[in-house]
């Protein structure tokens, strides 16, 4: 589904992927952890073809390697669902418009083709009494819920989601990954970069440690572990909505 | 909803949710079109006038007293073909002009007979209505052996041609520059408008969204929004053209085929602006 071969990629000097090579099939789920700068976020947007590979190849589907046209791009970009550390939520419309045009982007237009899909989306993160509400008006928690929404509304193939948790606090964020837990479950391939080993170990799955560039399977992450964060819970503890 | 629908709801949506940002650009788009209407005005009163002087313009052919009827028909008959439309004036026609001319019964009373050749007046093909062109003409014409001699004013003509050819100059030269400021603050107004809304461009290009599907109800928005720009600019320049009017009569508002294509033509440069500025947004947006 998803598949790097000796991918490399330089900003300027900075090397941020150092000939990285891993795949990913249907339906897995792979939390790729790592630290702050370590090149999850590169990797991530690699996958979503926001910056091009200065060497190698990446396969996603059916779109394999070099550089894609703009229409080709889009087109990508609508099969894979994307979550946000920020949210990205569009604050002039209301939650409902905000899953739907995930689907109207799609090129669904007519009541009947957005309703439905949409409210179901809702339903299973958990804001169906929010739909009419704006994204100012959410908590943080519910925020990162839409945001979850719009991405799996098109029943993507794939759900990427770089640091899900990351402007959560710890009720809030536990609630993210039970919802992303639930929708790997249902079938749909899960993509997770993190800085937090216990994100990891709320979603199982399979975890690539990414170090200066380089990946790694990791069965334990003991070893990227930071000291002092093993009794953290999966958000940032005491953050307020 | 249809597509076509959900794009008139997205540029309804983006005027009501920036209209601070949107009355804006209408009134800036609106003075930059005053300016622009203002200048056609006089551009277009200046032509008229112009014209009308230059449909004065007329040449005298003197003919010799020997020429019969005959000659004389078949040489208007020439100047039909070749030059434009004659009338034929006769002496005593001449000197009847020439009476209420001078008024003066004492002074024509001292005029035993009368000295007044018959002549053609010729009133040439627009074509035709230049220096030029009616120098040749006089040139030709008084090869004719019925012809005593050709006047046109020549130096009037010169003059008047003079007066035309710089007011044309810097009609189009106004004109150019005009038409850069229009484009030039069009362009500004509305990528700002575009500008401001960038984050949302971010998301929906994230998202998969086509080009077309961001740009649309942006370049609707803008379309709309010199429409009404245009609209008002042309209310302001005939309210100055009535105001105007009351000082000089022969001020008159555009035409309605100028009054159209004024609106038509800011309509298109906003399409084309606000095109030019949602294409380059999406680019710096990234890949």
């Amino acid at each position: 589904m998803i598949a790097f071969e000796h991918v490399t990629k330089r900003y300027g000097g900075r090397l941020a992927l150092d000939d990285v090579s891993w795949r990913m099939d249907e339906g897995e789920c792979v939390v790729v952890l790592g630290h702050s700068a370590a090149g999850k976020t590169t990797l991530l947007r690699l996958i979503t073809h926001e910056t091009q590979p200065t060497s190698g190849t990446v396969a996603v589907g059916t779109f394999r390697g070099g550089r894609l046209g703009r229409g080709h791009r889009a087109l990508l970009r609508r099969t894979i669902g994307v979550v946000y550390e920020d949210f990205r939520l569009l604050s002039d419309r209301s939650v409902f418009e905000n899953v739907a045009i995930a689907l109207r982007i799609a090129g669904h237009y007519s009541d009947s083709e957005i309703v439905p899909p949409t409210m179901r989306a809702l339903e299973e993160v958990g804001l169906t009494d929010q739909q009419t509400a704006l994204p100012s008006e959410l908590s943080f928690g519910e925020r990162q819920r839409c945001a979850i929404a719009r991405a799996i509304v098109n029943r993507p193939a794939v759900l990427l989601a770089d640091e899900p948790t990351g402007a959560l606090e710890a009720r809030s964020a536990g609630e993210v990954l039970e919802l992303l837990r639930r929708i790997h479950r249902e079938g749909s391939a899960l993509l997770v970069g993190t800085t937090r080993p216990e994100v990891a170990e709320a979603l199982g799955g399979r975890r690539l440690l990414l170090e200066e560039g380089r990946l790694r399977e990791s069965a334990s992450d003991a070893a990227f572990m930071p000291s002092g964060t093993t009794d953290r819970p999966p958000g940032r503890s005491g953050e307020a909505e | 909803m249809n597509m076509q629908a959900f794009f008139v709801r997205e540029s309804w949506r983006a005027f009501r949710t920036h209209r601070g940002l949107a009355l804006t650009a209408i009134f800036s788009m609106m003075a930059a079109l005053s300016l622009c209407g203002t200048f056609l005005l006089l551009s277009y009163n200046v032509h008229r006038t112009l014209v009308a002087i230059g449909d004065r313009r007329e040449m005298v052919v003197y003919l010799k007293d020997e020429a019969g009827n005959a000659a004389v028909k078949e040489l208007q008959d020439k100047i039909q073909q070749y030059y434009g439309t004659s009338t034929f004036v006769s002496r005593a026609e001449a000197w009847t002009e020439f009476s209420q001319q001078v008024g003066d019964p004492e002074l024509l009373s001292a005029v035993e007979t009368n000295p007044l050749p018959a002549s053609l007046r010729v009133k040439l093909r627009p074509e035709l209505q230049n220096f030029a062109s009616m120098d040749t003409c006089a040139r030709q014409l008084e090869q004719f052996s019925e012809v005593e001699a050709v006047r046109f004013g020549a130096e009037w003509v010169r003059r008047l041609d003079l007066v035309n050819e710089n007011a044309w100059r810097m009609t189009v030269g106004a004109g150019i520059l005009v038409a850069l400021a229009i484009v030039f603050v069009l362009y500004t107004t509305l990528r700002l408008s575009v500008l401001v809304r960038r984050p949302q461009i971010e998301i929906m290009n994230r998202l998969g969204a086509s080009d077309r599907f961001v740009a649309a109800p942006f370049v609707l928005e803008a379309v709309v929004q010199s429409l009404i720009a245009a609209v008002l600019a042309l209310a302001l320049v005939f309210g100055l053209s009535q105001i105007l009017a009351q000082r000089l009569e022969s001020v008159t508002f555009l035409p309605l085929a100028w009054s159209f294509a004024f609106v038509g033509g800011a309509v298109l440069l906003a399409w084309i602006a606000s095109s030019v500025a949602i294409t380059r947004i999406l680019r710096a947006v990234g890949p």
